[in-house]
């Protein structure tokens, strides 16, 4: 028996065990109230009976895998690959955003202001700095990781669209703040 | 107010109500905003790689923000979004005709006989087929969407008491779980995990239950992040894994030569009329049942419409697979029948059934003053019911887009077999920007595009092990109502545990989740392939 046709055996093990943790350890030691509660002789529906149901569907659909489509003909499961490139894309987001977060505040202190980046942070160019350099970096990096070399046009692409959405986001609207600037 | 008052408030709402202004002068803006989502979805329809939905959810944060949280919005921004449903549906036959490469999953059938008509010398008259059939089936489905929905919506309301409305939102979601991606089990997990994620944060308790103590959690995850997330960035991560994986460039495309009448004559319409009324009638009867989707419709009608062409057709007419523009005809009513009809659930329910029918329910959260459902077709004859002028105008606009497909939405899908040219590679880190971006100027907190990007990986795992998203969206959105009707139930029966067992109808409902679950868990016979 291959890994590939053993993939719904795996998931249905996972969900059952998800679907059995939820409602037995997380539900009731992160709920005040029971399933069922009784104020003042009034019976109502506690807060944990909602998530306990939505665990049993879990679990249900976990059991249901395990019994009656362990064998299916197809079975689809990430690979290794496939788990590579989540780690790898999220490391790249991890990178990208923490540039966008920093890159504004850095650049205040790197001109000597005395005004902190909080106070600026709906002036232009200040506003622009962090998301300008965080998109292009997601934009390029993406584009330069597939084509496998950093070329001009990924380039002017990355910039364009940065471009773009400041214009789309930012410029028609007083009220809009582009990330990070509603966290600074 | 009479039936006929609120239609014309309806129309008049559309007509008469926020303005913009082009080159001085102030045209409604309502009407505006079809056009432009109309052309855009076409754009998006015939560009591999994107979709309808994707271009809804990263236009609904610059709508809300360009007309603000008011009910004067709701129209524009609901026009604007109708317009990309319905101009996505006919624009992903462009590449689909031209150069055997479906703009969208529902277009696939579409190549089988689109691409063949197109290497003859006839792909001029394939597309005027393709568009001839879809404005069609989607006027047809839309007809019946206005019958049907405010009918069944009083009837909801008439017959249904809280524990029967608890065990239809439970009969849905079994439905959905059940229908979508053919596995039961799968359908069920992405229904739970879809319910777990929309109760974080929540409840009647002062301590936001789930939260785990952190503030982050305790507001729960924004509707926003979880659809965008699930839906659109699970969708463009693994889009771009793909382009990682098989970098390929879209190269010099084959230019199309044309040969012969390139026109749809009298005698063509009367050719594939029947195979277009079949296949609007499957479309539109999928289309009204929550969670199955127009790619079902559009395979259903194509099998339909291939045994009636094997029966009847004449000695010099083509086969189905070879270059027939009944193929054509049969596959395109039926996937563009469904958009109409997937809103009579949404507006006589308020149980979206599609992935379309989740941003209208989220532009109609967002905004406010509109809840999609039964007590919308309230027929108020003292007072006026606000929200069902806004049911009309919404019909209203559904006609509008109706009229642009029927006038320029052939000449403009036909213009657009530049937007293949366009390398998914390069397109999709874009779209990533902008959905994060849009999602940000939202929420306004980096947290947000955590949870976002979260549920984005949620979602690239859900494709890869063969669990449909959208059993989890629909799921996340109902959840609130579902746990709120239920407590509503609970209380109105005195605390009766099985207020879901209390009535026939409710008891019918529970009895039809069963047989839903059991149904699907029977073995399926192997498909005939198409």
């Amino acid at each position: 028996m291959t890994s590939k046709t053993r993939a719904n055996l795996f998931i249905g093990l996972g969900c059952l065990a998800l679907g059995l943790v939820v409602a037995f350890i997380w539900v009731p030691l992160d709920t005040d109230t029971g399933l069922i509660e009784k104020v003042r002789r009034r019976v109502s529906i506690g807060d944990a009976l909602a998530p306990t149901i939505a665990a049993a569907f879990v679990g249900l659909g976990g059991l249901l895998l395990l019994l009656s489509e362990r064998n299916a003909e197809v079975q689809p499961f990430p690979s290794r690959n496939n788990l590579r490139f989540v780690l790898f894309f999220l490391v790249m987001l991890v990178i990208v955003f923490g540039v966008m977060r920093w890159a504004g505040p850095f650049a205040v202190q790197l001109t000597g202001s005395d005004e902190p980046y909080r106070t600026l942070r709906d002036t232009a160019p200040w506003k622009w700095i962090g998301f300008a350099l965080g998109g292009f970096g997601l934009v390029v990096s993406l584009i330069s990781a597939v084509e496998r070399r950093l070329r001009l046009r990924t380039v002017i692409i990355g910039v364009a669209a940065v471009i773009a959405l400041i214009a789309i986001f930012d410029l028609p609207f007083d009220d809009l703040l582009l990330p990070p600037n509603g966290d600074v | 107010m009479d039936v006929a008052g609120y239609i014309w408030l309806g129309i008049l709402a559309v007509f008469q109500g926020p303005e913009l202004s082009f080159l001085g002068f102030s045209l409604p803006a309502t009407p505006v905003m079809v056009l432009c989502g109309f052309l855009l979805g076409i754009m998006v329809g015939a560009t591999p790689g994107l979709a309808g939905p994707m271009a809804m959810a990263i236009s609904l944060p610059i709508l809300i923000s360009s007309f603000g949280y008011n009910p004067d919005a709701l129209l524009p921004v609901m026009g604007f979004l109708i317009g990309v449903m319905k101009g996505s549906t006919i624009g992903g036959a462009v590449p689909a005709i031209l150069f055997n490469t479906p703009g969208t999953p529902d277009a696939y059938m579409t190549t089988l006989d689109g691409y063949p008509m197109t290497r003859r010398g006839k792909a001029r008259k394939a597309l005027r087929v393709a568009h001839f059939s879809s404005a069609s089936g989607d006027t047809f489905s839309d007809v019946v969407l206005i019958l049907c929905a405010p009918f069944l919506a009083v009837l909801v309301e008439a017959y249904l008491d809280l524990p029967e409305k608890t065990a239809l939102l439970i009969l849905s979601l079994a439905f959905i779980a059940a229908v979508i991606g053919g596995s039961i089990g799968k359908g069920l997990i992405a229904t739970g995990l879809g319910l777990l994620a929309a109760y974080v944060g929540t409840g009647d308790d002062f301590y936001p239950r789930l939260s785990m103590g952190t503030q982050e959690l305790a507001q729960g995850f924004p509707i926003t992040t979880a659809v965008l997330g699930v839906l659109i960035l699970g969708e463009v991560f693994k889009g771009i894994e793909d382009s990682l994986r098989h970098a390929t460039s879209p190269g010099a495309l084959q230019e199309v030569r044309e040969e012969g009448d390139q026109s749809l004559r009298a005698t063509d319409i009367r050719r594939i009329l029947p195979f277009i009324g079949r296949s609007a009638v499957i479309g539109t009867a999928i289309g009204a049942l929550p969670g199955v989707g127009s790619t079902l419709a559009a395979t259903l009608g194509y099998t339909v419409g291939r045994n009636r062409h094997a029966r009847r057709k004449a000695p010099d007419h083509k086969d189905f697979g070879e270059g027939a523009m009944e193929g054509i005809a049969s596959t395109e009513a039926a996937n563009s029948s469904v958009s109409g009809a997937n809103l009579i659930p949404v507006l006589s329910l308020g149980i979206p059934g599609n992935a379309a029918a989740v941003f209208l329910i989220l532009a109609a959260e967002s905004i406010g003053g509109f809840n999609p459902g039964p007590t919308v077709f309230k027929f108020t004859t003292d007072s006026v019911n606000p929200e069902l002028v806004v049911a009309f105008g919404l019909f209203t606009t559904m006609f509008i887009a109706n009229a642009l497909n029927w006038t320029v939405g052939g000449v403009f899908m036909r213009t657009m077999s530049v937007m293949i040219r366009i390398p998914k590679h390069i397109l999709l880190p874009c779209v990533l920007l902008l959905t994060l971006t849009a999602i940000y100027v939202q929420e306004t907190r980096l947290v947000a595009i955590w949870f976002a990007i979260g549920f984005g990986v949620l979602g690239y795992l859900m494709r890869r092990t063969g669990i449909s998203p959208l059993p989890f969206v629909i799921a996340f959105i109902l959840g609130g109502k579902l746990e709120e009707t239920a407590r509503q139930a609970f209380a109105a029966t005195g605390g009766d545990p099985f207020f879901l067992f209390s009535s026939p109808v409710a008891l019918l409902l529970m009895a039809l989740t069963l047989v839903v679950i059991l149904t699907s868990l029977r073995p399926k016979k192997e498909p005939a392939s198409p």
